[in-house]
């Protein structure tokens, strides 16, 4: 029995290290030089080298990385703010206020989590186009208000809240919106927390949108910079490998400070019925 | 009545940027989608867009490259989803058998690629999966004296985007059928041991019935999930060899910009939404059978 549990927890853990490597080879890989990257010898640097990332810095025209790195920050965050905010409003209204057929809103919001995205990528291209934002940052922020995975978690969390808060801030004269400001949203850290994440995870590592939206080098976000920059300049390896490291970074730092959370939040939407 | 009218007005209020977006990006797009897919619409051509019925429909029934990417979409699914939820189920069986610090830390650890974009995912076992160089022939090569063409051989690359994912992905299942296990009551399996089943007993007779809902919502989760497969095609194998991984939305994205081909795109969209719609129904079904058995 005892024997069991430690042959487990070293399949486990040799199995762990086989997921996390690939990782940490991008952090080795992004210090070799070309040479040692196209002939594959040892996992570690022979030579440690920050000419990769040096050549990024001397390149801002064929791979302007802090451009992208500035505008995946920008939609990633601006995403965030829209998602947080219109869903919040939206998911308090359905779960707290007198709505006559909030019931049939909700069902129809919910029914359309089966929407794939990538169903309405032709139309959504046509509606930015018409809308004229096609090419411009606002086209992978705004449609994320959209979300009605948003609506749908912030919805059960607002559910769970107890009625006496704001039955007391009623008799006290609260407005709907001064009880979700100051005690709704409060109260909501945990959920609103666990959807922010998640929004800027997802919108830091979307591809198609940004991919299918956006037109000119200045404008890509980071995955796509990086994905369009390695098919032209197919045999610059290592300032592609290091423009992976410096996209994945963050992401991976955000993770570990956050796994909680994150873990939180897909644990929700796999038990959500 | 009045002042009930301006609360009922106020609380409207709170719904409207939300309804805004949700019409302009979501439902208004579907219908829009739908309509269009009766066109015949080239935007390459000078030609105005032309109602055809069904043509795009019929279309997609008899060009060859459409088939392509159905069967190619469908033995992504066949292999990817039995395969990801065979593993991941073991994974948290195994994992929930360790102490709670350590459950974390694998389970962090088993999840941390799911964080990475597929584009730097791709970029990198593009290079692992390099016929000359790559990690994997260099190694297989060392030690073995062979090298397998995992993505320049058409019976291969498939196989190849298959393996690929379950690193990438792995995780998220993992994590929910975690969840699920956690809810199991402990003193099923005390009073089990107590009767002397052995593990592997108690796994079929408690851990299998009571996951099921759970495992089953994970399955078609997955399929849908699978359906919709394309950053990996895109960018390990671009769709190749001889089309071989071209799924549905990779000649969705190249029929409607690349070849500017609008109605037949939206045609595909659709026919990919009911497909995925008709396993979307299923899972409902699935919980709503769930509910009533509780």
């Amino acid at each position: 029995m005892r024997r069991n549990t430690i042959l487990i927890e070293i399949f486990i853990a040799l199995l762990a290290l086989a997921f996390v490597f690939p990782i940490i080879l991008i952090f080795v890989t992004s210090f070799k030089p070309d040479a040692e990257i196209i002939h594959f010898e040892s996992i570690l640097p022979q030579q440690w080298t920050l000419d990769n990332f040096r050549e990024i810095l001397a390149s801002p025209v064929e791979i302007p990385i802090f451009r992208w790195f500035f505008n995946s920050l920008l939609i990633s965050t601006s995403c965030t703010f829209v998602v947080l905010t219109v869903t919040s409003m939206a998911a308090y209204a359905l779960a707290r206020l007198n709505l006559p057929g909030k019931k049939k809103f909700f069902a129809v919001i919910i029914a359309t989590l089966m929407v794939p995205g990538q169903i309405l990528l032709i139309p959504v291209y046509f509606t930015l186009d018409f809308i004229g934002w096609l090419d411009n940052p606002l086209a992978l922020i705004v449609p994320a208000g959209s979300s009605a995975f948003g609506v749908f978690l912030l919805h059960q969390f607002f559910k769970g809240l107890p009625r006496e808060l704001e039955e007391a801030a009623v008799i006290d004269g609260c407005s709907v919106f001064r009880i979700y400001w100051h005690i709704i949203l409060p109260l909501s850290k945990p959920a609103l927390a666990t959807l922010g994440i998640f929004t800027f995870i997802g919108s830091w590592n979307s591809f198609m949108a940004p991919l299918v939206f956006m037109d000119s080098v200045d404008k890509y976000t980071l995955p796509v910079g990086i994905a369009l920059f390695q098919s032209s300049y197919s045999s610059e390896y290592g300032l592609t490998i290091a423009a992976s490291l410096i996209c994945t970074l963050p992401v991976i730092i955000a993770f570990l400070f956050f796994q909680k959370h994150i873990i939180k939040g897909i644990s929700l939407s796999g038990l959500k019925s | 009545m009045k002042q009930s009218f301006i609360h009922k007005l106020a609380n409207f209020s709170f719904m409207i940027p939300y309804l805004t977006l949700f019409f302009v990006f979501l439902i208004g797009p579907l219908i829009f989608g739908l309509g269009l897919s009766f066109f015949r619409w080239e935007m390459l051509s000078p030609a105005p867009p032309k109602f055809i019925g069904l043509g795009n429909y019929q279309e997609a029934l008899i060009d060859p490259y459409a088939r392509k990417a159905l069967w190619a979409t469908a033995r992504y699914v066949v292999m990817a989803v039995p395969v990801k939820i065979s593993i991941a189920l073991l994974l948290a069986v195994l994992i929930n058998t360790l102490t709670d610090s350590h459950q974390n830390f694998y389970r962090a650890a088993f999840f941390m690629p799911a964080m990475i974009t597929i584009s730097v995912g791709g970029i990198l076992w593009r290079w692992f999966y390099n016929n000359e160089f790559g990690l994997f022939n260099t190694y297989l090569s060392k030690f073995f004296g062979i090298k397998i063409p995992w993505i320049t051989d058409p019976d291969w690359a498939m196989k190849s985007i298959v393996f690929m994912t379950m690193w990438w992905s792995i995780g998220g299942a993992v994590i929910i059928l975690m969840a699920g296990l956690k809810q199991i009551p402990k003193r099923y399996y005390e009073a089990a041991s107590i009767d002397g089943a052995s593990e592997f007993e108690q796994f079929i007779n408690i851990t299998l019935p009571l996951l099921k809902p759970i495992l089953l919502l994970v399955v078609v989760l997955n399929i849908i999930g699978a359906f919709q497969v394309f950053g990996q095609t895109f960018m390990i194998t671009r769709g190749g060899p001889e089309y071989s991984t071209r799924v549905m939305v990779h000649y969705i994205y190249d029929t409607a910009f690349h070849y500017y081909r609008m109605g037949y795109g939206s045609a595909m969209s659709w026919i990919l939404f009911i497909i995925i719609a008709i396993f979307s129904t299923l899972q409902f079904r699935l919980s709503r059978g769930k509910k009533q058995n509780a």
